[in-house]
């Protein structure tokens, strides 16, 4: 009945292979452009001196007030479709523009050694 | 990921669960441990998170799944770590209609600009946006985990939409929560009532309270180590007098030397703070205990001087020697007040301090003298005009 936990992702994991098909996630973009027709946003990011982007279906949330070139946070599904990549089936998306995107990313590192470190005493614990 | 109860010998007994600061709190765990948390099976409903006892929780999530009914909402709360269900009740903000319309135009005319009962509205119809949220909202929610039908969820004791455009909050949530499981949460309770981890600090500041009840109840003015240092046995943990014959020899200081130690660190601390001093430094370890009491003050009259300023002491029969510092610092003062250098001012308090070590006693420290100026000062023998400086008249 309840979906699974969205786990923070960057966006340049997406499309790079590292998020499995099916998985929840949450990612984070600037609206590049947005395709009501056929539902389909794209958000992009920028990373290593490459941009990124991030393909959204907006079905579920839709009607929703675009701002091209605002910070949004998606929330969804992974879906890989053959030629087109990953996209994500949005369940929530939410404008978050003025998002300071540095410190968000510091959190997310942050939250991740974090439960590194845990399973890293976890599993010396369970070794000794 | 162990759901099942805990297994009993290794739970801390529910006695002492109140000693753990993280059971009094709404602990801010991952909803991950939330539902894997193991419950107790000394009092169902209480769950433990490495060995720390939790009742209550706090989230911060987005809502991605909502149930409502009359009575309350089910939100399922998703935190980025796992979702949980949270049933928050509508209260009566809910429940009531709108107010008569008789009851606005009554004092539209009175209150000129300020409409109390539109005002009301308006602050309830604020009331009701934060409670009801739709999904891909942020909502907070603390209160008792519960489970039900084999899942957990949260029984909301406080809940709300929390506004956060620029995703502050969330990120300053993510920062703090690992520094709350690194500071607290993962560190293992100190649980123990008389642990053998007692700092030193304590048990030191344990002796020195000791000390002092004694003085005040056998109204102490001088007194030898000795005097006291049976006072301070129960502190010492100990050895077990078992009779065995494989008992090993305990390394480490003997009780006696630990009872000793306890003494000195204590006179050290009641030195420092005041309360005791050496009138003479020589061999045979004197003490002085500085006094709150004054000779010329009635009985009766310096109980109630003593309930105002200082805590309780029972009067009892006073002696000229008792008061001799008292006296020393009073004669100084008022003597050097008379002269024509310090009658404007009063006299300042090292000078003070230096005239009562060349009459009384070397040793006196700066803070006897501070206690003792303060009880001069509380029984108006003398008057402070202005910091540090003091005259009599």
């Amino acid at each position: 009945m309840l979906p699974a936990p969205a786990v923070f992702h960057f966006p340049w994991e997406v499309n790079s292979g590292e998020v499995q098909e099916g998985e929840s996630v949450r990612v984070f973009g600037r609206l590049v452009c947005y395709q009501p027709e056929e539902s389909r946003a794209t958000l992009s990011a920028q990373h290593a001196s490459k941009e990124h982007r991030v393909a959204v279906h907006t079905l579920f949330v839709e009607p929703f007030n675009p701002i091209i070139g605002a910070q949004y946070l998606v929330l969804g599904e992974i879906e890989k479709a053959e030629g087109v990549g990953a996209v994500i089936r949005a369940r929530v998306l939410n404008c978050v523009d003025g998002v300071n995107v540095a410190l968000l990313q510091n959190a997310i590192n942050e939250q991740r050694s974090f439960f590194i470190e845990r399973e890293q005493t976890s599993d010396n614990a369970q070794a000794t | 990921m162990q759901r099942a109860a805990m297994d009993p010998a290794e739970e801390p007994p529910s006695m002492l669960w109140g000693l753990d600061p993280v059971f009094s709190a709404f602990a801010r765990l991952y909803v991950r441990d939330i539902l894997v948390m193991t419950e107790s099976t000394q009092v169902p409903g209480i769950y433990f998170y490495k060995l720390h006892p939790i009742y209550k929780v706090d989230v911060l999530g987005t809502v991605v799944y909502k149930r409502e009914r009359d009575d309350f909402f089910c939100y399922g709360v998703d935190d980025g770590t796992g979702v949980i269900n949270c049933l928050c009740w509508k209260n009566d903000l809910f429940k009531e209609e709108d107010p008569a319309p008789s009851g606005a135009q009554h004092s539209d005319g009175a209150q000129g600009g300020f409409n109390l009962v539109a005002e009301l509205k308006k602050l309830r119809e604020t009331q009701r946006s934060r409670c009801r949220l739709e999904i891909g909202e942020l909502l907070r929610v603390r209160g008792p985990v519960k489970t039900s039908r084999q899942q957990r969820e949260i029984m909301a004791s406080t809940f709300y939409k929390v506004d956060d455009p620029v995703m502050a909050v969330q990120v300053a949530w993510m920062m703090d929560v690992p520094q709350l499981y690194r500071l607290c949460y993962d560190k293992p309770p100190q649980l123990q009532p008389d642990a053998a981890g007692d700092s030193p600090i304590s048990v030191v500041g344990k002796a020195t309270n000791i000390i002092k009840d004694f003085f005040k109840q056998k109204s102490v003015t001088r007194f030898r180590p000795y005097d006291v240092q049976d006072l301070l046995q129960p502190l010492i943990p100990c050895q077990p007098q078992t009779a065995s014959a494989d008992q090993e020899p305990v390394a480490g200081p003997s009780a006696c030397q630990q009872l000793r130690q306890l003494l000195k660190e204590a006179l050290q601390v009641l030195q420092d703070e005041g309360v005791v001093y050496r009138k003479v430094k020589s061999q045979d370890e004197v003490y002085n205990v500085r006094t709150i009491r004054d000779v010329s003050i009635p009985p009766v009259t310096r109980q109630l001087v003593t309930l105002v300023r200082t805590p309780a002491v029972a009067p009892s029969q006073v002696t000229a020697r008792d008061t001799d510092l008292l006296i020393a610092v009073k004669d100084v003062i008022r003597e050097d007040s008379r002269r024509e250098k310090y009658a404007e001012k009063g006299c300042h308090i090292l000078h003070v301090l230096s005239a009562v070590r060349q009459r009384h006693s070397l040793n006196v420290s700066k803070a006897t003298l501070q206690l003792v100026l303060k009880s001069l000062e509380c029984n108006s023998d003398i008057v402070s005009t202005s910091e540090d400086h003091y005259t009599a008249f």
